[in-house]
């Protein structure tokens, strides 16, 4: 009996030797990317680059291997000019890619990484003829465009270079917006880029009577800009409830304010004031 | 005697004819059962014709077009679901702890009852070609304590095919659409594998001697491959898991069966996994003998226990020596499907784990060699290498500790806030591969060095060239270490990764030439060599706890590496085909993950004792009460 | 044992000669390895490329 007692003191006493060993390492967890929603009708460029930074070091999970000298499996990106370099290689009489530009070229290197391959960095034994990166806008990665021109924009602006990327325009926010609302079936819808969008988007029309004089639930807009400056017809939107057009009922829905976007607002305002009949 | 004997074939020979009847019988059954799976035609032929019974110049009935439509869905091409959290049951507890338990309790009896009639096949087969009855006796002893294993396996198995199913439907379902018809094969094989393992088993002694003893290592090896060909489909699965094929972007099947199953991790995979599976059988088979020893008085069972610890001792290190290399081909091949993957593993988050790994494989080693410097006891001409011995154990430690001080030293609060999932980038260098590289192969290089000096501890070489075929054994080590050290250091710190990588290649490889050259002169050198006596049972008590050390570092080990291995997958059920949307689809902090494999490691411990305990409780009987005549039939 | 034919000095040449022998394999190793994996290497083991 002491036998078997001994020999399992012994082995309970390693294992639990071998369990303190894991609690002496740092306890880090590995979250599984979260779902990020950017209100692209509020996004500047500045939040833009910012996103573009947080995708290089968590999502795109660039940092694995574009790290500094000892460390690293493919150029130091976050240390270099990649402005500078891109024109660089640009200039490299191996260059066979079609890229014209820095911007071009960050993003060829981003989609199509093969076509370029910096000396030195090539996948083992290719002689800098095929490129270990992943497709990072193929799973498991899954950048969307949205998020490589942040990408982009980003690299670009760390060395205080010239930013070319355009932010994103409101179709390809529609775009992905609905991508991800089939994904997810939870999102919020996009904002819209025109007053006419808005307009619809808002379902003003429903009460509204737009190219007429007919008065359905609420007055006529037809000829609105003639008759509230824009600070009024701002006010009306945003709390329609403060000066009720006579004659109607307060059933103008009050919730615009939390709704519109700022930008949309002001797209509908700018639209309303120029309807002079 | 010679009774017995002309009895004993008779007996095998009906025996051996009821074997190939039911056999036959078998196959026959197994063909009706495959002609039953595609008789859904048959059947609709009988019924087909009711259904175009009609009127004269009626119009036919028209066809029930809803049926057509829903084999027309079934036939469309199946992508993997996309899941949400509501889409996994909740039972209150952390599904993927319930599967993680299970999964690996299973694994760990799948692979000791995969490994134990490997060894013991062998060990029959050597047992013949000697003629030494202690090898069949023994290889017999390690049939029986491990029987019970194939019983537990299969409750766990089911327990987690169980669990799988109730706590992860979709996945299921996605997976058994992908792996189709396979899983009848894998059921059939179990129906093979039992039929043979009780047969191999209970027919030991009656298929012992002469020409029945072939019969029996046919069965054997009959035994050996089903269970590996079950091993190989489980694996195919683990490996889809992390590196699908045969599917396309959006998990719809394109291949056959053989592409979803050829992925490209499935081979390393399946050589890790064999390898491995032998040093942990071998290093479990060894506690018994070594509480056998502990407990037995009589000296000839003592000699009895020791010389079966110290083969199972033998199997668990040989086979572990080459592990690091399939090991090194599974990372190489990782990397080469899934650059991100590799690193995940090797320099992310998971590469703490490779820290604990280091402490695992060094109490390994050390365990190993310091049961081998102590079985040296057993020789009188151990004498001559008591020095060789200090050397050893300090390379052992001085090594150890190279391999794990880098790490520890950057554990501040304020450098975990930093980290990241990666290294620190001043300490950084002295933990990343090249000095691990080095310490590892030396480690390797030395228990290979005790393994040769235990092997010549009871010989005295006679050839004449003994002294050149010493020195060449020195030039052979000395030459390798200087070259270990050399590709590590220089590769490992003055050029940069891609050479960094390809010189552990060349690493490894001399560590192997040590192997293979140590093997081949001492094999020549020692022939014909003058014996020196040996006494079995003359090793200190002390010694017989480094041959517990190893099955716990074993287990916790295997325990880890699965846990690591199925961790790179980060959140996805099926890399970059299925995501895991569970709750549970963050990879856990290490000290959660050991609390895990701790919980695990234990429970195997017990379930291990039970299966000695029963396969003891064969050999005792228990003695007629004297008093019973009495009383105790009333 | 039987042949201590080798003296000495004869015992430390042949130490000598093996350690230089071995050391050329294992440089013809480090070439072949490196070689096989499509990394080059110079004379003086340098990477050549």
């Amino acid at each position: 009996m002491s036998v078997l007692f001994k020999t399992l003191a012994f082995s309970l006493g390693l294992t639990l030797l071998f369990t303190l060993v894991t609690y002496l390492l740092p306890q880090v967890k590995g979250e599984a990317p979260v779902e990020k929603e950017v209100d692209l009708g509020s996004l500047t460029m500045e939040s833009f680059i910012a996103l573009g930074e947080e995708i290089f070091h968590n999502k795109g999970t660039c940092t694995l291997c574009h790290q500094p000298a000892p460390l690293g499996r493919a150029p130091d990106i976050a240390g270099e000019d990649m402005v500078a370099l891109a024109n660089k290689h640009l200039a490299d009489e191996r260059y066979q890619g079609d890229a014209k530009n820095a911007e071009e070229y960050i993003r060829e290197s981003l989609l199509h990484p093969g076509k370029y391959v910096v000396a030195g960095w090539g996948k083992k034994g290719s002689n800098d003829t095929e490129s270990p990166m992943p497709m990072v806008d193929k799973p498991p990665i899954q950048l969307t465009p949205i998020e490589v021109d942040a990408v982009i924009a980003w690299l670009q602006a760390k060395d205080g270079g010239e930013v070319t990327v355009a932010l994103p325009a409101a179709e390809a926010a529609a775009e992905v917006a609905s991508a991800v609302a089939g994904d997810e079936g939870r999102k919020a819808p996009a904002p819209a880029a025109t007053a006419e969008e808005a307009l619809t988007k808002y379902a003003c029309a429903s009460c509204h009577a737009m190219d007429s004089r007919d008065t359905l639930v609420g007055p006529s807009l037809l000829d609105v800009g003639l008759r509230l400056s824009k600070a009024q017809l701002r006010q009306s939107i945003v709390d329609p409830n403060a000066v009720v057009a006579e004659g109607f009922p307060p059933a103008m829905p009050s919730d615009f304010a939390s709704k519109m976007t700022v930008s949309e607002l002001e797209m509908i305002v700018n639209y309303l004031a120029e309807k002079k009949g | 005697m010679k009774q017995t004997e002309s009895i004993h074939p008779t007996g095998g020979g009906r025996f051996a004819v009821m074997l190939l009847s039911m056999l036959i019988l078998l196959v026959f059954g197994l063909a009706d059962v495959a002609r039953a799976g595609t008789g859904m035609d048959s059947a609709q032929e009988r019924i087909a014709p009711i259904g175009e019974v009609r009127l004269q110049g009626q119009p036919p009935v028209e066809v029930h077009v809803e049926t057509a439509a829903i084999q027309e869905q079934e036939a469309e091409p199946r992508a993997a679901p996309r899941l949400s959290s509501a889409d996994y049951p909740n039972i209150g507890v952390s599904s993927r702890a319930v599967v993680w338990v299970l999964a690996q309790m299973h694994l760990f009896f799948g692979a000791l009852v995969l490994a134990v009639p490997l060894f013991v096949l062998l060990i029959e087969l050597v047992g013949v070609y000697t003629r030494d009855d202690r090898y069949d006796d023994m290889a017999h002893e390690f049939m029986k304590i491990s029987l019970t294993g194939f019983s537990i396996t299969a409750i766990f198995g089911g327990s987690l095919a169980l669990a799988l199913f109730l706590l992860y439907p979709d996945l299921m379902a996605y997976l058994m659409h992908v792996f189709g018809s396979q899983w009848l094969v894998y059921a059939g094989l179990f129906f093979f594998e039992s039929f043979f393992l009780y047969v191999y088993y209970y027919g030991w002694n009656a298929l012992r001697y002469g020409n029945l003893k072939w019969v029996h290592l046919t069965l054997g090896l009959l035994l050996n491959a089903s269970g590996l060909t079950i091993m190989v489909m489980a694996n195919s699965w683990a490996t889809f898991m992390m590196a699908p094929s045969g599917v396309d972007e959006a998990g719809v099947v394109v291949g056959n069966i053989w592409e979803v199953m050829k992925g490209p991790l499935w081979n390393p995979i399946n050589l890790h996994r064999f390898i491995a599976n032998i040093a942990f059988g071998g290093a479990v088979v060894g506690a018994y003998a070594a509480f056998k020893f502990l407990s037995a008085k009589d000296p000839v069972k003592r000699a009895h226990y020791d010389w079966m610890g110290y083969t199972s001792n033998f199997i668990a290190i040989l086979s572990f020596l080459p592990l690091p290399f399939a090991g090194y081909w599974l990372m190489a091949e990782i990397y080469a499907y899934s650059q991100q993957m590799g690193i995940t593993a090797m320099g992310g988050i998971l590469a703490w784990l490779f820290i604990v790994q280091a402490v695992l494989i060094g109490t390994i080693l050390l365990a190993g060699n310091f049961y081998l410097w102590s079985g040296m006891s057993r020789t009188d001409g151990s004498e001559r290498y008591k020095g060789l011995i200090k050397i050893i154990a300090f390379v052992l430690v001085v090594c150890f500790l190279i391999w794990v001080t880098p790490h520890t030293l950057i554990l501040s609060a304020s450098e975990i806030s930093l980290l990241g999932g990666s290294h620190h980038h001043i300490l950084g260098p002295l933990g990343i591969m090249p000095a691990k590289n080095i310490a590892v192969n030396l480690m390797l290089i030395a228990t290979f060095l005790s393994f040769q000096i235990y092997r010549r501890s009871d010989k005295v070489a006679t050839v004449s060239w003994a002294p050149m075929g010493n020195a060449l054994m020195i030039a052979v080590y000395l030459g390798a270490v200087v070259n270990i050290i050399f590709l590590g250091v220089y590769y490992g710190y003055f050029t940069n990764t891609v050479y960094k990588v390809g010189s552990s290649v060349a690493q490894v490889m001399t560590t192997l030439v040590v192997i293979v050259f140590g093997l081949v002169i001492d094999s020549l050198m020692f022939k014909k060599a003058k014996v020196l006596p040996s006494h079995w049972g003359r090793i200190p008590d002390r010694a017989q706890y480094a041959l517990f050390a190893l099955p716990i570092a074993f287990t916790w080990l295997m325990a880890l590496m699965g846990y690591v291995r199925s961790s790179v997958k980060t959140h996805w059920h099926v890399y970059t085909v299925m995501k895991d949307n569970s709750p549970d689809n963050f990879i856990p902090a290490i000290g959660y993950a050991g609390n895990m494999i701790t919980l695990v490691t234990v429970l195997f411990l017990l379930c291990v004792l039970f299966m000695f305990w029963v396969a003891s409780l064969s050999g005792s009987k228990q003695p007629k009460p004297v008093v019973a005549a009495a009383g105790g039939e009333a | 044992m039987e042949q201590n034919n080798l003296g000495i000095a004869g015992r430390l040449a042949a130490l000598i000669v093996a350690i230089i022998i071995m050391l050329a394999f294992y440089y013809g190793l480090d070439h072949l390895v490196m070689g096989m994996q499509g990394l080059p290497l110079n004379l003086d083991l340098t990477p050549a490329g």
